[in-house]
């Protein structure tokens, strides 16, 4: 077996699963404030790399569209929260996760009617030429995947850590009873979590669009591979997801060189399963207890 | 978290206020308000005076029973006087719809879970059939037995690694295995065909050939037999299970019902059907495509039980209906506007009057009108509304969850039965209470004994080498400051934590260790200091599931029926343990419409439906009032006189001192006192531990509350 051709599906599937880290990243996001995620996250990611691309269309230039489209989904994600959270969250109940579902499918449904059901391509300055390294093809474009990817989790954590918001924002994932006592207003840092994890899909989706192209259906593997990303590694595990992200995308490209492409989104699925059966809070996840 | 309690309790009153004040409100406003005033006015007419019990029971049967002799008989009688083709499939999947429907609502509804299989385990129901009849030239009933035990096997398999899971991660396993098998459908081309499908004739059945006529018929006897069984289970021990482990799981194995093999068995149960219904919906298309069991379809059923009410088989069926119909639905541009300006007005007339009443606009009542609003508007701008079919869905579906989260048959339940006045069904007499808990002889000696018991959490000795005896019929009094290890020791002897090191012997035999469930089957019932009831059961069914030694009737009995003598065994002895606890007229409400302190009786209630041999009670008077905590008082020394063993755990010190014959006292994990209570209140080490200072004066009877 030719090495060089294993190294190769190796090094393209970790490119592809560092987005699916961003978008697990953004799971934990909202899941260490409100101990929910939104099961609608595919078509927010979709929806975004629309409306980028309809910002390019009119005549933006890639650099200031970047913003603008960021902006759209963190304006999704305060919608998903308002809609489908806040009242699942104040009843205690996990209606949320219908509702979220629910709204994601709604999504879906404009998209299909606004831009059409056919997949288009996404223009992009960055050059799709192979660089050759050590015998791998590398494209500067999966290079700026990896940037993009590290620069918004980079910039997330600083503001986590560096500014007031932020510290708000840990305190409440840490004790949302004792931040609330200390006057933090756990309900406004929820909806800042849902508006950074819509802003951090949407950069996922204008990553990721140039190598797939953008339609409706663009996220819904997409999705899947993101949910066991965030599992696998633990909802409240941190960069874990970067590590599990790299292994899981390395891996299902391996397993659709060998099993055929068909199979490509098999081992995300079974080790989804595998690990909530053995490791529910993850591999990096603490374990919490059982109290009454 | 002690101080949490009483605020607790402040809260549930000022609720309770607020409820009555509403319910007051909407009488004098809206005279017409049928629900508000239909119980006030039966309340004051007593019929069982007059022996009107049987007409009460004659009406309910009518109603309830009869509404099911109705429909089933139509069901089963139109065939004969239709002979459109069309409308026969219609029906034909109406009733495959309705078992895969009742199939999900026992994880949905009674579960309480999101589940996103049920269309996978239709689809592998349907590929099992098909490959039964096309490869292995299986006849019709067998094949339709194996697409059962394929849902029953892959459905138990994937309960198991869900087990442990709750929400999110539940839907998560669910939708994952959904994924999985169509990739398997798709991929594996050998056997399924593959995406090109899979063609097969329907085979025959005991040599008839099936026209469609007498294919409807047979998945309507199918439906008829799921909607009976299903209902005799529903409606005992298993469905009481269901429901109370959705509420709290911690419970559910503390009083030894077992939520893993109830949550396995149901989600099992649930999956088969699925695959039952994937057989017959193989027969019927006679064709198969692995794209015909995706998400989209998972949203459709979804939107079917939800719509249609959960926890109820008329739910289904009606949630049923409304698939098989949407399609035509949408297509009918007259039908979709009447349909959808309707769900506007019901939005309106909802959120109004809920403004007229509390003159506040909640979110559950705005959201279904935008939702609503938007359906309306866009009804009129879009030129092919099933272009917009998922749109539409999903509008529908969240006004529904939103704004009724009972579903349609919910509402229209509870409104038909008003209306009518149909009361529940009329209480057997209480048994007497040494039925429902036997007396115990005692010789005083040592029950439970704890050997220099540990239990470290990382660095923090919460409890350090304990060791005591209790005694056979004492109550034994466990006390201490706040972080004491008070909780940690009970936790791990009723089994939630599992000890560092040490010994817990019951009756000189070594107690299970970690595990809630088992530790409960051997004779240990608690209570717990955060209230773990099942709030959506009523207080009689409260006790009732956890009742031991009454239901002996094997699953199979139970399906047909045939326990119903042991329902009013059950139903007698709960009711003497209510009474017990003074709770025998609020036997029908349900727990979490109980005033605070009848939630904390009702739970010691829930532990004696144990008939165990210790009975743990942790902080059974924390945010009781006054009068409260007399009541308590007086059902310990009742209990006692029954002969049970009792550990308590007080802060009250009068509490303490009335009941307790022995006192334990723990400080930082460890032993420091024990003796009769009023030794131990003139112990000095006991003194300094809750003072902090040496004091010639002993302890007060109030001891330093926490908060």
């Amino acid at each position: 077996m030719d090495t060089s051709i294993i190294l190769q599906m190796v090094v393209s599937g970790a490119f592809m699963g560092l987005v699916y880290a961003l978008i697990a990243y953004g799971f934990q996001l909202t899941f260490a404030t409100s101990k929910s995620i939104n099961f609608g996250q595919g078509e927010l990611v979709m929806l975004s790399a629309f409306f980028s691309l309809t910002l390019l269309n009119l005549g933006l230039p890639y650099w200031l569209m970047v913003p603008g489209g960021l902006l759209f989904g963190a304006a999704l994600g305060l919608v998903v929260e308002r809609a489908g959270v806040r009242l699942a969250l104040e009843q205690k109940s996990e209606g949320w996760i219908l509702l979220t579902i629910i709204l994601g499918l709604l999504g879906f449904s404009a998209a299909e009617n606004i831009w059409g059901r056919d997949d288009r391509p996404f223009p992009t300055p960055i050059s799709a030429d192979a660089l050759h390294v050590f015998g791998i093809n590398i494209t500067p474009l999966e290079i700026s995947v990896a940037i993009g990817v590290f620069l918004v989790m980079g910039a997330v954590e600083l503001f986590k850590r560096k500014t007031l918001m932020g510290k708000a924002f840990e305190a409440v994932s840490a004790d949302r009873d004792a931040a609330e006592l200390m006057g933090i207003s756990a309900t406004r840092t929820i909806m800042l979590s849902y508006g950074l994890s819509g802003m951090v899909a949407a950069m996922a989706g204008i990553l990721i669009s140039p190598i797939t192209t953008v339609g409706p259906t663009m996220a819904s593997a997409l999705i899947l591979k993101a949910f066991a990303v965030a599992v696998v590694a633990g909802l409240d595990s941190g960069f874990g997801v970067v590590l599990i992200g790299i292994f899981l995308g390395a891996l299902e490209s391996l397993t659709s060189f060998y099993l055929g492409s068909g199979w490509r989104e098999a081992p995300g699925l079974v080790l989804l399963i595998l690990a909530l059966a053995v490791r529910p809070n993850g591999v990096f996840g603490k374990s919490t207890m059982r109290k009454v | 978290m002690d101080f949490v309690i009483p605020a607790q309790a402040g809260i549930q009153r000022q609720k309770q206020f607020r409820e009555a004040d509403k319910t007051k409100f909407s009488f004098h406003l809206h005279g017409t308000y049928l629900i508000v005033w239909i119980p006030a006015y039966a309340g004051m007419t007593d019929f069982s005076k007059y022996g009107m019990g049987i007409y009460d029971m004659l009406k309910r049967f009518l109603f309830i029973r009869g509404a099911e002799i109705i429909a089933l008989l139509s069901l089963a009688s139109i065939p004969l006087f239709v002979s459109n083709s069309y409308a026969l499939g219609l029906l034909t999947l109406l009733a495959i719809y309705g078992i895969l429907l009742i199939g999900l609502d026992v994880t949905v509804g009674y579960l309480g879970q999101v589940n996103l299989a049920q269309a996978a385990f239709l689809g592998l129901g349907a590929y099992a059939a098909g490959i039964c009849v096309t490869t292995f030239g299986l006849g019709m009933l067998s094949a339709l037995g194996v697409s059962l035990l394929v849902g029953l096997l892959l459905g138990g398999l994937l309960a198991f690694p869900a087990l442990r899971l709750d929400g999110p991660q539940f839907a998560l396993a669910t939708l994952s295995f959904s994924a999985l098998a169509t990739t398997v459908l798709n991929e594996w081309e050998g056997l399924t065909g593959g995406a090109q499908g899979l063609s097969l004739d329907r085979p025959l059945l005991f040599g008839i050939l099936m026209d469609a006529k007498a294919f409807y018929w047979l998945c309507f006897i199918f439906l008829a037999l799921v909607w009976l069984l299903m209902r005799n289970l529903l409606a005992s021990q298993w469905g009481r299970a269901f429901e109370a482990l959705r509420d709290s799981a911690i419970a559910t194995d503390a009083m030894g019902v077992g939520t893993y093999r109830h949550k396995v068995a149901g989600f099992a149960l649930g999956s088969a059907l699925g695959g039952l219904a994937g057989g017959l919906y193989a027969f019927n298309f006679q064709y198969l495509q692995p794209q015909s069991f995706t998400y989209d379809l998972m949203v459709i059923l979804l939107l079917g039980v939800v719509l249609g009410g959960r926890k109820s088989l008329w739910g289904a069926f009606f949630g049923a209906c409304l698939i098989v119909l949407l399609p035509n639905l949408l297509s009918n541009r007259l039908l979709f506007e009447l349909i959808s300006a309707g769900g506007l007005l019901v939005a309106i007339a909802a959120a109004w009057r809920g403004w007229s009443s509390s003159k506040r606009l909640t979110f559950q009542a705005v959201a279904p009108i935008i939702a609503m609003g938007i359906l309306v508007v866009g009804g009129y701008l879009v030129e092919n509304t099933e272009n917009w079919r998922k749109a539409i869905f999903a509008l529908m579906l969240f006004s529904v969850v939103v704004g009724l989260p009972d579903g349609v048959m919910g509402f229209a339940a509870r409104f038909l039965s008003q209306l009518f006045r149909i009361s529940p069904s009329e209480l057997p007499p209480a048994s007497k209470l040494e039925d429902a808990l036997p007396t115990r002889q005692h010789s005083g000696n040592t029950l439970l004994e704890l050997q220099n018991l540990k239990r470290y959490f990382g660095g923090v000795k919460a409890v350090d080498g304990v060791s005591m005896k209790v005694r056979a019929g004492q109550i034994h009094g466990l006390i201490g400051p706040n972080g004491s290890g008070k909780s940690t020791a009970v936790n791990v002897i009723s089994g939630l934590y599992a000890p560092t090191s040490g010994e817990i012997l019951l009756q000189g035999k070594a107690l299970p260790q970690g595990s809630l469930f088992k530790v409960a089957r051997v004779g240990v019932a608690r209570t717990f200091q955060n209230l773990q009831l099942f709030a959506e059961l009523t207080a009689l069914e409260n006790v009732m599931v956890a009742l031991r030694e009454v239901y002996h009737t094997p699953l199979p009995l139970v399906l047909l029926g045939l326990a119903g003598k042991e329902e009013q065994r059950a139903q007698a002895d709960a009711l003497a343990l209510l009474k017990l606890v003074g709770l025998e007229a609020q036997a029908r409400s349900r727990a979490k419409d109980l005033t605070y302190g009848a939630q904390r009786f009702l739970e010691i209630a829930r532990a004696l439906a144990r008939k165990p041999a210790l009975l743990i009670l942790d902080e059974p008077a924390a945010g009781l009032a006054h009068p409260d905590v007399t009541v308590l008082v007086n059902i310990i020394k009742s209990i006692r006189e029954c002969g049970m063993t009792v550990i308590l755990i007080e802060h009250h010190m009068d509490v303490v001192s009335e009941l307790c014959d022995v006192v334990t006292v723990l400080d930082g994990g460890q032993v420091i006192a024990e003796g009769t209570p009023s030794e131990v209140k003139r112990n000095p080490k006991v003194i300094k531990a809750y003072l902090g200072v040496e004091s010639e004066a002993g302890l007060p009877d109030a001891m330093p509350q926490p908060a």
